[in-house]
């Protein structure tokens, strides 16, 4: 057996959060070492689509998105790659409770400060004209959206965590979280152990199998997503430049991918996946659907009914991946009580992309300073610790599967912000 | 018009396919199984010409154990009309499947028989010429377009040489290849059809074919993967390194 190696910080997983955090924590003079058990960026955040709406239904939370922009951009310099493509957002509504929920969001930004506001109808379908909007009542339109390109991004992390002597190992998983007295002491690999007394499990859909290595229960599940991407088609084009969109009463986002168009859904019976029950080695960037898939069946009639032009016989393809729900779709970044060094990150539910800038930010303050210049009471890890009801990993999955089932679903209700105030 | 579609169902091979414990077979735990997909590209080609011309009937066929009538479900609900599951526990080989075909094609006296042009997980090339040779039927194989006529077939051949033209008369057994055409997923409302389309259960011994293997597997064992590359710093020390190694 090798030399047991010593860093300062060990990440389990080389997806979007553990690069970011291991590029925050290195600018910070910290030794890193990151462990992914296959390739790097090639889990849940080689699937993702990266849109990125910015306005969320929480201050704190828009505040880290719009901050991560920021960091986005100096990647962007710092790595001469384009990372952020600013094609602006939509939200269109077809029904009087999303019109509602438009309403509410407009009022809401412009609290704040932020730049969103209602588009007439007529004007949504000049910005979009491969796209059916008859039966539209109501649209909002923020300018400064769009979406993250994740290889861009992944390369840009790397890059600069290079410069700054992060290590990286790859197709190297992680069999065991050495505690001693409560207190983490390293990973062991079947190349070897390293040692640390600071661990952060980033693992993604594996976050919950890494979590019980350490006696921990971690609320998150692995939750099957599916989008499609169509070929380009001259009589539909779709210019690279047009709006994202999201329909939430269809269930579907949409975004411009290479001269066609990707459409998601956020099913409402998504499937749970069992991380345990993988083929030897999985490459998720390989997985399939089937080809009488329900999911994906949904996902064609709900593009259909948006983009007339879609159906079952268009040339696209289908990505299926898988993300990391929680039981309230926010992530969980830190420690728990039972182990100290050891801090979760994970639990995207669908938006580790474009949380990943401000999260390594986050990451790396609660580390190295013990608190976070945000406020990041929402995303605590042990928000549901030794909560009954979210112990038993059969209840775990059934509030994580619900919450993906109702993601668009449910009609939202943003919080209301205390005293109104400009950003 | 009949058209028979044999399907094979297979491994997913993009994910990593490694020997069982005991060297006689693939280790199957948690491996998603598939539609061949060259099965699945005659599946669609079929469907496609069931499309442009009404009174056309697609039989989707899978011979082998459990699991087949999910397989044919998903052909059914990509637009096959109806489903024959020949039913055996037995080893095949393509020989054993093509004989168990011909018997098929002689209940069902199709029109033109479209399958993939070899499966995935044996890579065999062979049950379909097998079978035109049994039937006595003209074959076109590795087909990246095909045209109906009048009482007959016209389809382009992939080959070494480049892309051969021929025309068959019909009845003929062809195989697709890739370029062929790609297949659709099963739409909300194929799939709601498919479980009320026929699916018949046969046993392989009602059809009379006495199954004699031809193949023999001796052993399974898996390639080691482990990449045995190694990384250098600089284009100059990869100049060091091969010059080293006299490949310079």
């Amino acid at each position: 057996m090798t030399q047991a190696k010593t860093a300062d910080v060990v990440i389990i997983g080389g997806g979007v959060a553990g690069l970011s955090t291991a590029m925050q924590l290195a600018g910070r003079g910290a030794s890193v070492q990151i462990l992914e058990r296959e390739r790097l960026g090639n889990g849940s955040t080689g699937r993702a689509a990266g849109l990125l709406g910015q306005l969320r239904g929480n201050a704190e939370h828009t505040r880290m998105l719009i901050d991560g922009v920021t960091i986005v951009r100096e990647l962007e310099e710092t790595a001469q790659v384009e990372i952020f493509v600013p094609t602006g957002s939509l939200r269109i509504a077809e029904v009087p409770e999303r019109a509602a929920e438009i309403s509410a969001l407009v009022e809401m930004g412009k609290s704040i400060g932020f730049d969103i506001d209602h588009m007439e109808i007529s004007e949504v379908a000049r910005h979009m004209p491969y796209m059916r909007t008859d039966d539209l009542i109501d649209a909002c339109y923020c300018p400064t959206d769009g979406h993250l390109q994740p290889a861009e991004l992944v390369s840009a992390y790397i890059k600069v965590g290079k410069q700054r002597g992060v290590e990286y190992k790859t197709n190297t998983p992680v069999t065991e979280i050495m505690v001693d007295g409560g207190r983490v002491r390293g990973v062991r690999t079947p190349e070897g152990e390293y040692h640390s007394s600071v661990v952060v499990n980033a693992g993604g859909p594996w976050s919950y199998l890494n979590a019980e290595l350490a006696d921990t229960v971690l609320p998150t599940a692995a939750i099957g997503h599916y989008y499609l991407t169509t070929r380009p088609d001259a009589n539909h084009p779709v210019d690279r430049l047009s709006p994202a969109i999201r329909d939430r009463q269809l269930r579907i986002y949409t975004r411009p991918e290479s001269g066609g168009l990707i459409v998601g859904i956020y099913d409402e019976e998504p499937e749970l996946h069992d991380m345990r029950k993988l083929p030897v080695d999985f490459d998720m960037s390989r997985m399939k659907a089937a080809r009488d898939s329900i999911q994906v069946a949904r996902l064609i009639d709900a593009a259909h009914q948006r983009f007339p032009w879609i159906d079952e016989r268009t040339p696209m393809t289908i990505t299926t991946g898988i993300m990391t729900f929680t039981p309230d779709a926010r992530p969980f970044c830190g420690k728990m009580p039972n182990v100290e060094g050891l801090f979760h990150c994970s639990g995207f539910s669908g938006h580790g992309i474009v949380q990943s800038p401000a999260i390594g930010l986050i990451m790396s303050q609660l580390i190295l300073d013990g608190a976070s210049t945000y406020d990041v009471e929402s995303i605590e890890a042990d928000r549901y610790f030794d909560m009954p009801g979210y112990l038993k990993r059969g209840d775990i999955e059934s509030k994580c599967v619900t919450m993906a089932g109702n993601y668009y679903g449910k009609v939202e209700r943003p919080e209301p912000v205390a005293g109104a105030q400009s950003a | 018009m009949k058209i028979l579609v044999p399907t094979k169902r297979v491994p997913d091979t993009d994910q990593k396919i490694v020997a069982a414990a005991d060297g006689l077979s693939v280790a199957v735990e948690h491996l998603p199984f598939v539609v061949n997909p060259f099965d699945a590209i005659a599946v669609e080609e079929a469907v496609r010409i069931s499309e442009r011309s009404t009174d056309t009937e697609v039989v989707a066929v899978g011979i082998g154990g459990e699991g087949y009538d999910q397989q044919l479900r998903t052909a059914l609900a990509m637009g096959a009309t109806r489903g024959v599951h020949v039913q055996t526990a037995h080893a095949l080989d393509p020989w054993n499947v093509a004989r168990l075909l011909r018997a098929v094609a002689e209940r069902e006296q199709p029109d033109l028989i479209l399958m993939g042009k070899q499966a995935v997980d044996d890579d065999a090339n062979q049950t379909g010429q097998f079978l035109a040779a049994l039937l006595d039927w003209p074959q076109a194989t590795f087909a990246s377009r095909l045209e109906l006529l009048e009482g007959e077939i016209r389809v382009d051949r992939e080959t070494d040489h480049g892309i051969e033209t021929i025309r068959l008369p019909l009845p003929a057994v062809v195989t697709t290849d890739l370029r062929l055409n790609e297949p659709r997923y099963a739409s909300l409302a194929g799939i709601m059809k498919a479980k009320k389309k026929p699916l018949d259960v046969i046993a392989a011994e009602e059809l009379d074919v006495p199954l004699e293997p031809r193949v023999e597997v001796l052993r399974y064992s898996s390639s080691d993967t482990k990449r045995r590359g190694e990384r250098v710093s600089s284009v100059k020390e990869l100049m060091e390194r091969l010059e080293a190694a006299s490949v310079l």
